[in-house]
């Protein structure tokens, strides 16, 4: 292990980058509206920290500049579809830094990781805004409600396999959906490796949550091909790659020891799969990393490394 | 054999590196300051008084405490002052300290007794005991008194000699293996001799080429071998150390004796090659002046108690706004001002600029601190635990097995002093404890005397229900005798009565 390679600033700094070539593929297939979510996102954030952060009497400049508020909002508007209404961006940054991070204490102190709560807080309120992501390139109209004719809109991939499967039908070759998703996860997978060749994370999570991931979906196909989705497919679709690099991995709220954090992934990964296929919801990582973030007190316990000379 | 290696630790270069590592020696100061007070246990007692002359050598301060060594002149001179100067610690507090104004003879006392070269012929106690009087100490930084340690490891298998130079930026071992190579193996041999130790390992971190080759070429006992071993942070200190070098891992709380280790660091060698056969007690040491305000490095054979302003002024120290630390940059202490003087473990003084430090940010529990840690600790879950006062939950995670090396620190993204906030934990953790055994004292004391009273009261009873029986056992025998007594005058006045009847008759 050599010296002090970053500060906590630089940190979140170097993560937003890594995002850079995921949100590119964003932008590519659905629009610069990707980019004006995440710009309306930012400005949220900053905006709800620095007036909680005054409420509280404490000093502005620091916190806004440690980049942690601005990574939340980046990976909320990741999450949110790129053509809902502005007012959700804005309403679930609002609830994920005011909620989420600054009533714990402000960075470092949330049990949960604030962009996922901002995003199950949206997902149970606003449903069919949550759901419908744009099924071709669009332009940013929609996002202020401006468009005169209604964007075509689609259920995501994840959603539309378990409808067929459900019904009994196979599900197509190559949609707009299939190769989107699967450049888009691409994007976060190198970004995801950036980080890790920056050592910013740890191998353990993003490992195991993708062990994981591919082993309960690899059980469940393996025992039926014909009802359930084969683990290619979950890894390439819905926020696969990004909760394995960028949600997961968040150290405030994830597990902090070797050992835990191969848990911690390794449920995620799991539960993730069992939302997907047996649950309501389309994409799950929100909810599987919120449930875990739970659990992060008790497996930090239970899994301390061997203490020298004990 | 080079493949040493532990988990954790900090790569770290020399911040402030030596274009040469030679020993240099500084005029003899005019005064000295010698403090009393050492690392633990009890403060010495001055057995001179002011006024009184000394010579160098000759013992100023005596102590039975085994955990701390005697004191002595280290310049000749008179006794000026026997009062309370500021120790080199954080809190600046003062302790008894004996002043020596210097004559400028540098005359020493004749404490040649037994030994000298030929100390194979000495028994070991004797050794033992000479080294007890010449009042030597780790020589590392720890300070703690030689012969105890040596007493301690009786019947080790292996003495391990630290000269591992402790932390970066420190070079006073080097500076003492370069300049007295035989000395430092004579003093091994002589260790050797009184601990009982079938070996001996010199372990030197392998960046001091110099004094490997040096102590090779002169090393010719085949009980003593010499290692180079990977410049890599905390590798001095001791438990490292030994699971470095032996493969064995010193058990939590217990100390390298408990494994048949003596540890001792190669100044330590030195001075016990100087006390056993030069028959010179510990009255100088090495000190490295090192920091980003001294132009190069150097290393000074300095006398103990001269003043740090008196060493400073043969380095090339930059006059702007300066910061002093006593020993490393990683576990050093910061200090107020330098009007402080050397003492037995000063090993090194950092002059530093004044740069304005980055505020520490809240910990994101990103776990550096744990990758770097040398024994495996979570510093982010202990930070979480101290800084909450959660003392209970703090032992949980072992706080008590943290050695205060200070990787965490060191590698923290958010500037976090880690090692400040555990040092007042174990700090809180003994006033607890000791608060806790007053109360269990003061608790058992009331026990034991509501036990007491009730005893009294039921031993008081006791004793009255005796007497009482007594009494009327007593009270039964009158009567009886009463009886008796009265049954017997009865018959003789009956056998009168009868006679004079007859008498009369």
């Amino acid at each position: 292990m050599q010296a002090k390679v970053m500060s906590t600033n630089q940190v979140m700094r170097h993560v937003i980058y890594a995002l850079i070539l995921g949100v590119g593929a964003q932008v590519y297939f659905f629009g610069l509206s990707v980019l004006v979510q995440i710009t309306l996102a930012v400005i949220t954030a900053l905006a709800a920290e620095a007036l909680v952060l005054r409420m509280r009497g404490m000093q502005i400049a620091p916190s806004l500049s440690d980049g942690s508020a601005a990574l939340t909002a980046i990976l909320l508007a990741i999450a949110v579809p790129s053509i809902a209404p502005w007012w959700i961006i804005v309403l679930g940054v609002l609830f994920a830094i005011v909620f989420g991070k600054q009533l714990f204490g402000g960075l470092g102190n949330n049990p949960f990781n604030p962009a996922m709560l901002g995003y199950a807080f949206l997902l149970i309120s606003y449903p069919l805004q949550m759901t419908q992501w744009p099924s071709e390139f669009q332009g940013v109209l929609s996002i202020f409600e401006l468009s005169g004719i209604d964007v075509l809109t689609g259920a995501t991939n994840l959603d539309y396999a378990k409808t067929q499967l459900m019904l009994g039908e196979s599900i197509g070759a190559l949609t707009f959906e299939s190769v989107s998703q699967m450049w888009i996860n691409l994007g976060f997978l190198l970004g995801g490796v950036y980080l890790l060749l920056r050592r910013i994370i740890f191998w353990h999570i993003p490992l195991s949550l993708i062990i994981g991931l591919v082993l309960m979906s690899g059980i469940l196909y393996f025992i039926d091909p014909d009802n359930f989705s084969s683990p290619v497919f979950h890894l390439i679709n819905g926020a696969t790659m990004l909760a394995a690099f960028f949600i997961a991995t968040d150290p405030v709220s994830a597990s902090t020891t070797p050992l835990g954090r191969l848990i911690y992934g390794f449920a995620i990964g799991v539960i993730i799969i069992v939302i997907r296929v047996f649950g309501g919801y389309p994409d799950a990582v929100a909810f599987a990393v919120l449930l875990m973030n739970i659990t992060v007190p008790l497996i930090d316990y239970y899994t301390q490394p061997k203490v020298f000379g004990k | 054999m080079s493949n040493f290696s532990f988990k954790g630790g900090l790569v770290l270069e020399n911040p402030f590196p030596a274009k040469e590592i030679d020993l240099i020696r500084i005029p003899l100061p005019d005064r000295v300051i010698l403090p009393m007070q050492q690392r633990i246990g009890e403060q010495a007692k001055p057995c001179v008084s002011v006024g009184d002359h000394v010579l160098t050598g000759q013992v100023i301060a005596t102590i039975d405490d085994d955990r701390c060594a005697p004191v002595h002149a280290s310049i000749s001179g008179t006794v000026v002052a026997i009062d309370n100067q500021i120790m080199a610690h954080q809190s600046g507090i003062k302790a008894l300290c004996v002043t020596i104004e210097s004559d400028g003879e540098d005359e020493w006392m004749d404490n040649s007794v037994a030994c000298t070269e030929n100390y194979d012929f000495c028994t070991p106690d004797t050794i033992y005991n000479k080294i007890r009087a010449s009042g030597i100490v780790g020589m590392g930084g720890a300070g703690f008194p030689t012969h105890t340690k040596v007493r301690f490891a009786e019947g080790c298998h292996t003495l391990i000699v630290n000269a591992t130079e402790c932390e970066p930026g420190i070079m006073c071992d080097d500076a003492l293996m370069q300049a007295y190579p035989t000395k430092v193996i004579r003093g091994v041999e002589v260790l050797l001799h009184i601990c009982g130790a079938e070996r001996a390992i010199i372990a030197i971190e392998d960046d001091k080429k110099e004094s490997i080759e040096l102590l090779r070429k002169f090393c010719k006992n085949e009980r003593i071998t010499i290692e180079s071993i990977p410049t890599k942070y905390t590798s001095g200190a001791e438990k490292i150390l030994v699971k470095l070098l032996l493969g064995i891992e010193i058990p939590s709380g217990g100390y390298a004796s408990d494994v048949g280790v003596l540890c001792q660091n190669v100044g330590t060698l030195v001075a016990i090659f100087d006390a056993v056969v030069e028959n010179r007690p510990l009255i100088s040491r090495v000190v490295t002046v090192t920091g980003s305000a001294v132009k190069e490095p150097k290393n000074f054979q300095v006398r103990l108690g001269a003043s740090y302003d008196y060493v400073l002024g043969f380095a090339d120290i930059d006059h702007g706004e300066n910061n002093f630390r006593m020993a490393g940059m990683m576990m050093g202490v910061d200090l107020e001002g330098s009007n402080y003087s050397i003492s037995k473990n000063t090993n090194c003084i950092f002059v530093n600029k004044v740069e304005e430090k980055t505020p520490a940010q809240e910990c994101i529990r990103c776990g550096m601190c744990n990758t770097v840690c040398p024994v495996e600790l979570l510093p982010q879950q202990l930070y979480w635990y101290s800084k909450s006062s959660n003392i209970e939950k703090a032992l949980d995670y072992n706080l008590m097995d943290c050695i205060e090396c200070g990787c965490c620190s060191y590698v923290c993204p958010s500037n976090i002093p880690l090692v400040d906030y555990f040092q007042f934990a174990k700090a809180l953790n003994r006033q607890q404890a000791r608060e806790k055994e007053q109360t269990d004292n003061a608790r058992e004391r009331f026990e034991f005397r509501e036990l007491r009273l009730e005893r009294n009261k039921k031993e008081r009873g006791e004793m009255m229900e005796a007497k009482k029986k007594s009494l009327k056992e007593k009270m039964a025998k009158d009567k009886a005798q009463k009886e008796a007594i009265a049954a017997a005058q009865e018959r003789v006045a009956a056998a009168k009565a009868a006679r004079e009847s007859e008498n009369a008759g």
